[in-house]
């Protein structure tokens, strides 16, 4: 039987679907839905200044949930984020800064990262060096005609992939050394920053600032289980931005979407992030494994006890509870 | 007439920040004894210019003490004296009056007037800061691009406990890996902290 | 074809027989028959008293069942039994009994897991096509999702069942264990409206329920009458805390875990509905939450009533016939036991979707 609610379930219509009413300041007139997830709604709009673009997390009350509890974990929740943003931000390491949020009214206000994620360009790469899933070398099968050039070429250009997974190594091990476990640490949740030639106050309007890879962690991690590449977004900046492979490699290591990050030291919880990762690095291609090694190693020597975490990883991939479950 | 620069902060779009810059004000104890008789013509955010880092810096501290208005969550009495509560990372009034406001000898101030009302336009703005205000109009800028020009950085890494935020060099491993952190960088990094630090106050 | 199923894995005995007439119809129950093993009030039943209770009531049952279905021998395909997972001993009663049948009628045997007859149990019953299903009751506490001929696990209990967890609540507080622990926890909450903060432990889609009871432990010193009045627990207006009030808060702690971990999932799969199955499914205010949490996504959710979602013997037959129709049979020398079984180790062959 169909549960009942005060309207009919079954012929509630994908219309009616996510109805919410905005906190105080913010209307949906000014904001672009990025994702609908399980844990909020996550909007780009803009913040202090016109030309300052920002991301809004917004968790909205869950009616099912009392409404005490659900005040209650909402702050916690929001909180947390913001406050591991801020630790972040302060040890330098590379995530979007907080600009602002009110956790009565369950929102949170983030500098907006403008570039590609990780698994984005992992997809164009992998298939442009088309690499050999054996050992992850390019497939020389697929030379061009002058066989010499495009080698050399082949070589360069691997050899940036290779220095961005160092990149994505050491962008990790310094999360973990000061303490912070991102909790979903897919590479639809790693971004490369598209460095900017010209100050953020010159930024394009709003209008030109298009969503691109941002997705929340659930729609992320289930595409990473399907190992379906993330939706395309309408995008409007085509044009202006770099299509060229070369170019996407260049910029920082950001890690995004630290809603589920928590605060701790345990090689257990380490491990965990880091078997997260691998699994996302391993549905994208079977060549990302060999990549994602050369991560690893790098991690290894980032900070002290990064090898003991190394090692426990192996024992997670072996008891592997949670296997079948993402695989 | 004081050169004023008028902001609209998304969101808020009812009520303009107005933004007025001085130097080598004289009168400063005059304007600090006006806030203590909590005189309502004199209902402005006194700021002592040297504390504020960048237009982001005093934006979002204008932001929160706006939103804190109108969801009725303010912490002060009145929205100008909760923009000076906000910048202070910790929960002490009087502190962030003393380390924010203006003191008796503020040479350098940056005055904000949060236009509540519709009648409260730049043109009243200036003529009464012109007026009463005895030092020189300088202009913010029309981004307030200029709001960080007489910023004391180490006051404010100070403030905020910043050490090694944004510092070039002598960061530690991972910080700023590109090198070459321009004095830009430096206020941005330092920023970046700072509005999560300010939004994070009281929690 | 016809199908008896024989379950016995916790302290319920159910006999049930059905019929598929064929592939496009719906299944016709001909026979659902329980029997539950009560223990007495303070204690859970245990391996041993349950195994006896069903060796007691296991023949008059399936006779009763026959009877009732008016099928004669002949007519049965396939007798099928709980497998696992469950307690070892009663299922060892169970199985045996499905032996010595398949032997003395001549029938096929086939091994059922009790999560997947859940399952196809409420999936028949709602006609919900593909949900993702919540899984709860004594000992199982999984987010379901169908995958590639797999029931895959999303998310779990990090440690007890979500049953084990009302039922040891109840033990805490002293509430009768009949009819069960949870009917009588759900009537005390209907009466409770303070809200007790309790341990809330989500981590991405995987729950735990053990802080809960360590909470329980404490807060039970401070309740009810026999508590000296200074000792007891007051809110913050000063009113006292009671029973009820306790387990008001345990349903809406506990069962807001479930609904948030299974709202991810159907995020992740991006699936509108949402199936609620197992024993602790029959709870009304489960159910409404998570109708609310479906609506809300634009969605609907589902449930079966007692007959389905409390353990019985029609879900293993009916399951176990659907796997007969791929011709899967389980050979006697096979036709073990097991106490752990996941639901994921099960090759779903008779979906193609």
């Amino acid at each position: 039987m169909a549960l009942p609610t005060d309207d009919n379930a079954d012929t509630a219509s994908s219309t009616s679907t996510y109805v919410h009413k905005l906190p105080e300041p913010f209307t949906t007139s000014d904001l672009v839905v990025l994702t609908q997830g399980a844990e909020g709604l996550v909007y780009r709009t803009t913040f202090l200044t016109p030309n300052t673009p920002c991301v809004l997390k917004y968790r909205p009350p869950k009616p099912y949930r009392h409404p005490t509890l659900d005040k209650r974990l909402t702050k916690a929740r929001l909180l947390a984020e913001a406050r591991v943003l801020v630790k972040c931000r302060r040890e330098g390491l590379q995530v979007p800064a907080v600009l602002g949020g009110d956790w009565e009214d369950g929102w949170l206000a983030l500098e907006w990262v403008d570039g590609r994620t990780v698994r984005e360009v992992l997809d164009i790469w992998v298939h442009k060096l088309g690499m050999r899933a054996r050992d992850g070398k390019p497939d020389e099968t697929t030379g061009g005609a002058s066989e010499g050039d495009v080698e050399a070429q082949k070589k360069e250009q691997e050899e940036r992939l290779w220095e961005m997974m160092r990149k994505v190594g050491r962008a990790v091990g310094r999360l973990h050394e000061i303490g912070v476990c991102h909790g979903d640490l897919t590479t639809s949740n790693l971004m490369i920053r598209h460095e900017r030639s010209t100050q953020p106050s010159s930024q394009p309007s709003t209008e030109n600032v298009r969503p691109r890879g941002r997705q929340t962690v659930s729609t992320m991690r289930e595409a990473a289980m399907n190992g379906e590449g993330p939706p395309q977004y309408p995008s409007a900046d085509a044009t202006s931005r770099s299509n060229e492979p070369e170019d996407l490699l260049e910029g920082a290591i950001v890690m995004i979407d630290f809603g589920l990050a928590t605060q701790t030291v345990q090689d257990e919880d380490r491990a965990v992030d880091l078997y997260v990762l691998e699994r996302a690095f391993t549905a994208t291609h079977p060549a990302a494994e060999h990549l994602f090694q050369e991560a690893m190693r790098v991690y290894g020597e980032t900070f002290k006890g990064a090898k003991k975490v190394l090692k426990r990883l192996a024992d997670v991939r072996l008891r592997g509870r949670k296997r079948t479950m993402i695989g | 007439m004081a050169t004023v620069r008028t902001i609209v902060l998304p969101h808020y779009p009812s009520y303009p920040i107005h933004v007025c810059m001085f130097k080598d004000v004289s009168n400063a104890a005059f304007l600090r004894s006006q806030l203590l008789e909590a005189n309502p013509d004199f209902d402005y955010a006194f700021l002592d210019a040297a504390m504020i880092l960048s237009p982001q810096h005093l934006l979002s501290a204008a932001f929160l003490a706006l939103h804190c208005t109108q969801v009725a969550r303010a912490k002060t009495r009145t929205a100008h004296s909760e923009l000076v509560f906000r910048l202070h990372p910790n929960n002490n009034i009087g502190e962030s009056y003393r380390k924010f406001g203006i003191s008796d000898k503020t040479s350098a101030l940056i005055a904000v007037k949060l236009a509540l009302k519709p009648e409260t336009t730049a043109q009243v703005v200036a003529e009464h800061l012109g007026e009463h205000v005895k030092g020189e109009s300088a202009d913010p800028g029309e981004a307030l691009e200029h709001v960080g020009m007489w910023c004391d950085v180490g006051k404010v890494r100070k403030m905020y406990k910043l050490e090694g935020v944004g510092e070039p060099k002598k960061g530690k491993r991972g910080a700023i890996v590109n090198g070459n952190a321009s004095d830009m960088d430096e206020r941005k990094e330092m920023e970046s902290v700072i509005t999560g630090i300010i939004t994070l106050k009281g929690s | 074809m016809i199908a008896l199923g024989l379950e016995g894995s916790a302290n319920k005995l159910g006999i049930g027989l059905i019929s598929h007439p064929s592939p496009n119809k719906p299944p016709i129950i001909l026979a659902n028959l329980r029997h539950t093993y009560i223990s007495p009030p303070g204690t859970g039943f245990l391996p041993k008293e349950t195994a006896a209770h069903h060796r007691e009531w296991i023949v008059r049952l399936i006779k009763q069942a026959i009877k009732q279905a008016g099928v004669r021998i002949e007519d049965i395909d396939v007798i099928c039994y709980t497998k696992g997972p469950g307690m070892g001993a009663p299922l060892q009663v169970v199985a045996l009994v499905a032996r010595t049948l398949s032997l003395l009628w001549k029938k096929s045997l086939l091994g059922v897991n009790h999560c997947v007859g859940h399952i196809e149990m409420g999936r028949a019953i709602t006609h919900a096509t593909n949900p993702i299903v919540l899984y709860v009751s004594g000992g199982n506490t999984q987010v379901i999702a169908y995958s590639e001929n797999r029931y895959r696990i999303f998310g779990e209990t990090m440690d007890i069942a979500i049953g084990n967890c009302i039922d040891r609540f109840a033990r805490t507080l002293m509430i009768p264990n009949d009819p069960f622990p949870g009917y009588n926890v759900e009537q005390y909450a209907k009466r409770g409206k303070n809200l007790i903060e309790l341990p809330y432990a989500v981590k991405g889609m995987d729950v735990s329920f053990s802080g809960i009871l360590a909470a329980a432990d404490l807060l039970a010193a401070q309740v009810g009458d026999t508590v000296a009045e200074d000792k007891r627990l007051k809110t913050e207006e000063g009113e006292l805390v009671t029973k009820e009030d306790l387990c008001f808060s345990l349903q809406e702690t506990i069962y807001a875990m479930l609904v948030e971990i299974t709202e991810r999932a159907m995020a992740h799969v991006g699936s509108k509905q949402v199936l609620v199955v197992g024993g602790v499914g029959s709870n009304l205010r489960l159910q409404e939450m998570m109708a609310l949490m479906a609506r809300d996504r634009g969605g609907s959710g589902f449930a079966t009533d007692d007959r389905y979602c409390i353990d019985n013997g029609i879900m293993i037959a009916h399951a176990g016939l659907l796997e007969f129709s791929t011709r899967v049979t389980t050979p006697l020398e096979e036709s073990t036991v097991t106490q752990r079984f996941r639901t994921d180790d099960v090759y779903v062959g008779w979906r193609n979707d």
